[in-house]
């Protein structure tokens, strides 16, 4: 009995050996392994997406820094010149000029092709016109030989780039299917060349027929003027705000009705700041249309509250203690907010405000409201003032009207314009991070 | 206890400087200090103990207003700093706090350097008229506070990179540059090691002298150590008030019998 009752109790468990890995243990490793798998393939994803996007941009968007140029080596004398200025056609005088010069360094390439006047037109635009404008500017030039470089037409411009071929080109006032024979000799003869489009970032919009024209830099200047507004309004007015509510107002429903509300606001769709400012600013106050101004005030109520958010959340993570200790020695709210809380801060909101206005700068729809995009700027503003007065594009209103046209040169164009537009922001967030590393304290 | 320690060092003057009558605190719904009648006496230490959440260091926060602070946070009754009450509607609690400085729990100096975190306060109150004036507030402020000899060759430092000791001194001598009248510390050595313990309590048997003082503390030991009144509140009332001798040898409230002798807290 004895023995059977011995036998019946359980043996004491035999505490197992750490070289050993039991169920539990095992289980729980996979779990975590798992897990690790699933973080690391949707960072992957991202990754990839990522890649993707800016492959597409940067392959859909370089050729519109791109274009094709006639590099041509020109002499033109005196008497020429005096010859060309007494004719009644005086610019058709010197394009016949200009033809010869192309027929003779095309002969001295050893490449003959016979062509007309009407095709070089077609070709490279009006030459005699930018020839004419040149030597009246500049009569010491006159006996010299002067190298010209000449933008080709946009469809020739699409040859090169793929976007025109022989099958697919239709005879048309643009560009004649005879045409390509004369731009392939030029070619052959190195007369025609790829060169840097300085047009595509120092030009303004040109006309819906001419995208080999179009630039984006007008609507950069509208963009900057907007972000001006921006700036000088929504920093004192969110971080003022931002200051009264955390530091100074008091704790009621009042307060929360209107904090509740700042975020309500953060999420209001960016169309509705836009129908709202062409309501108040353009049809109540009568401000210009188009205007960067009023581009700028639409977008600052759109900052606001990812300002006045970014501030407040900064704005506490600076610990009561130093408050404390500042109002322990006698400051006064102001004193403790001005002196200790608000230099903490200020990276915090440095980082917010910057990444306001990179949202800004990349809104579109607002802008769409008070007509910015329908606006083609074929000219710079001729002063501070206008800049800010005077209908204006801006950056993402540009791409967007590139977008719309039916010429298939300006899909480039637009792509061309999202680089530049991402440069911009990409450059503000680099700003920003370093602003956040450098003034970062720590306590 | 050392009872003749205790004794030898009796309050020199029996003037009093604060006087607290019929205090309530209410947070919100809770009522956090009942009835509490009490008389500082100037150039005295006054230690108030008790168990946590007694309401010791809401009533030390009374004594400069900084509930003011707390939206919730509401006092009656009548608290008499020099005669004068200091809820009265015409007492700004900025000059208030001028005149009773505050050293916290936890060392708080300014992410600044050591010289600007001592000089803030008598630049902000315009103490002082040049830069030598405030330098010398400076030094003299670092020297009560035992701080000067070690810190003097690095006053461009940042006062965060102290170790937590120098901290707390740092932030004693920021409270004294202001010539407070009465210094207010709340805990003010629960996160300092038994040495910096030791120098700060030195500091405070020092700072007697010109000032005023009220210790809030946890550890008995120091509340006989250092004070020589010593105020019991339990559970939001000022259970016992007297000469600290008294209170720790011959307390006459069985509360407080319970708690120094380690039975309730």
């Amino acid at each position: 009995m004895t023995d059977a009752s011995l036998n019946s109790v359980p043996a004491a468990p035999r505490s197992r050996s750490l070289h050993t890995v039991d169920e539990r243990t095992r289980k729980r490793n996979a779990a975590e392994k798992r897990f690790r798998v699933y973080g690391v393939t949707a960072i992957l994803i991202g990754i990839v997406f990522l890649a993707v996007l800016a492959v597409s941009i940067v392959r859909s968007g370089m050729p519109a820094f791109s274009r094709m140029v006639v590099e041509i080596d020109f002499v033109l004398t005196q008497e020429q010149f005096d010859e060309a200025e007494a004719q009644l056609m005086k610019t058709s005088a010197y394009q016949a000029y200009f033809n010869a010069a192309l027929q003779e360094s095309l002969n001295a390439a050893g490449v003959s092709v016979p062509f007309d006047e009407s095709a070089v037109e077609r070709i490279l635009g009006k030459t005699g016109g930018i020839l004419r404008e040149f030597y009246r500017e500049n009569p010491d030039r006159l006996g010299q030989p002067v190298s010209f470089e000449l933008p080709a037409s946009s469809r020739v411009d699409g040859y090169y780039k793929g976007r025109v071929t022989r099958d697919t080109i239709v005879d048309s006032r643009f560009l004649m299917k005879s045409d390509l024979d004369i731009v392939d000799a030029m070619h052959d003869a190195g007369i025609l060349k790829r060169g840097f489009n300085w047009t595509f970032i120092q030009g303004t919009d040109s006309g819906v027929d001419n995208p080999g024209g179009a630039g984006i830099g007008a609507s950069v200047i509208g963009s900057f003027f907007m972000m001006i507004v921006v700036l000088v309004l929504s920093l004192p007015i969110g971080v003022a705000a931002s200051i009264y509510l955390e530091e100074f107002a008091p704790q009621n429903r009042f307060t929360d009705l209107i904090e509740v509300n700042i975020s309500n606001l953060a999420a209001v769709p960016s169309i509705v700041f836009g129908i709202l400012g062409l309501a108040v600013f353009i049809q109540f106050m009568h401000l210009p249309q188009s205007a960067p101004l009023v581009g700028g005030l639409v977008l600052t109520l759109m900052t606001l509250p990812t300002i006045i958010i970014a501030t407040r959340a900064s704005l506490k993570a600076v610990p009561p203690s130093i408050r404390d200790a500042a109002l322990g020695v006698g400051a006064s709210r102001m004193q403790a907010v001005f002196h200790h809380v608000l230099p903490l801060a200020m990276p915090g909101i440095l980082t917010g405000t910057i990444i306001g206005l990179a949202q800004a700068l990349g809104e579109t729809a607002p802008l769409l409201l008070i007509g910015m995009v329908g606006y083609v700027a074929r000219e710079y503003p001729d002063s501070l003032v206008a800049g800010f007065t005077e209908a204006n594009s801006a950056m993402p209103a540009q791409i967007y009207t590139w977008a719309a046209r039916a010429d298939v040169g300006f899909y480039e164009k637009a792509w061309g314009g999202i680089i530049i537009l991402l440069m911009f922001l990409l450059t503000m967030n680099i700003i920003a991070i370093i602003l956040r590393r450098r003034y970062e304290r720590r306590w | 206890m050392d009872d003749m320690r205790l004794t030898e060092r009796t309050v020199d003057t029996n003037e009093s400087k604060i006087t607290a009558r019929k205090v309530q605190v209410y947070y919100g719904d809770t009522h956090a200090i009942r009835d509490v009648d009490v008389d500082i006496l100037d150039k005295a230490v006054t230690a108030f103990i008790g168990p946590s959440g007694c309401g010791k260091s809401t009533f030390l926060r009374c004594i400069n207003r900084m509930n003011d602070t707390i939206s919730v946070a509401r006092v009656e009754g009548e608290i008499k700093l020099d005669g004068e009450d200091i809820y009265d509607a015409k007492v700004d609690p900025v000059q208030l706090r001028a005149k009773v400085g505050m050293v916290f729990q936890k060392p708080n100096p300014f992410p600044k350097s050591i010289y600007d975190n001592v000089s803030y306060g008598p630049k902000i109150h315009g103490m002082t008229r040049s830069k030598a004036e405030l330098d010398e507030i400076v030094e003299k402020s670092l020297r009560r506070a035992a701080l000067w000899d070690e810190v003097k060759d690095r006053l461009n430092e940042p006062g965060t990179g102290l170790s937590g000791g120098q901290q707390q001194r740092l932030c004693i001598a920021r409270a004294v540059a202001t010539e407070p009248e009465v210094l207010l510390m709340d805990e003010p050595c629960s996160a300092l090691d038994p040495i910096a313990t030791a120098q700060v309590e030195e500091l405070i048997d020092e700072l007697r002298s010109n000032f005023s003082v009220v210790i809030v503390t946890h550890s008995m030991q120091q509340a006989a150590r250092v004070s020589q009144r010593t105020a019991f509140f339990h559970l939001g009332y000022l259970v016992e008030y007297g000469e600290t001798g008294q209170i720790f040898t011959n307390p006459k409230d069985p509360r407080t019998e319970s708690y120094i002798t380690g039975r309730i807290g």
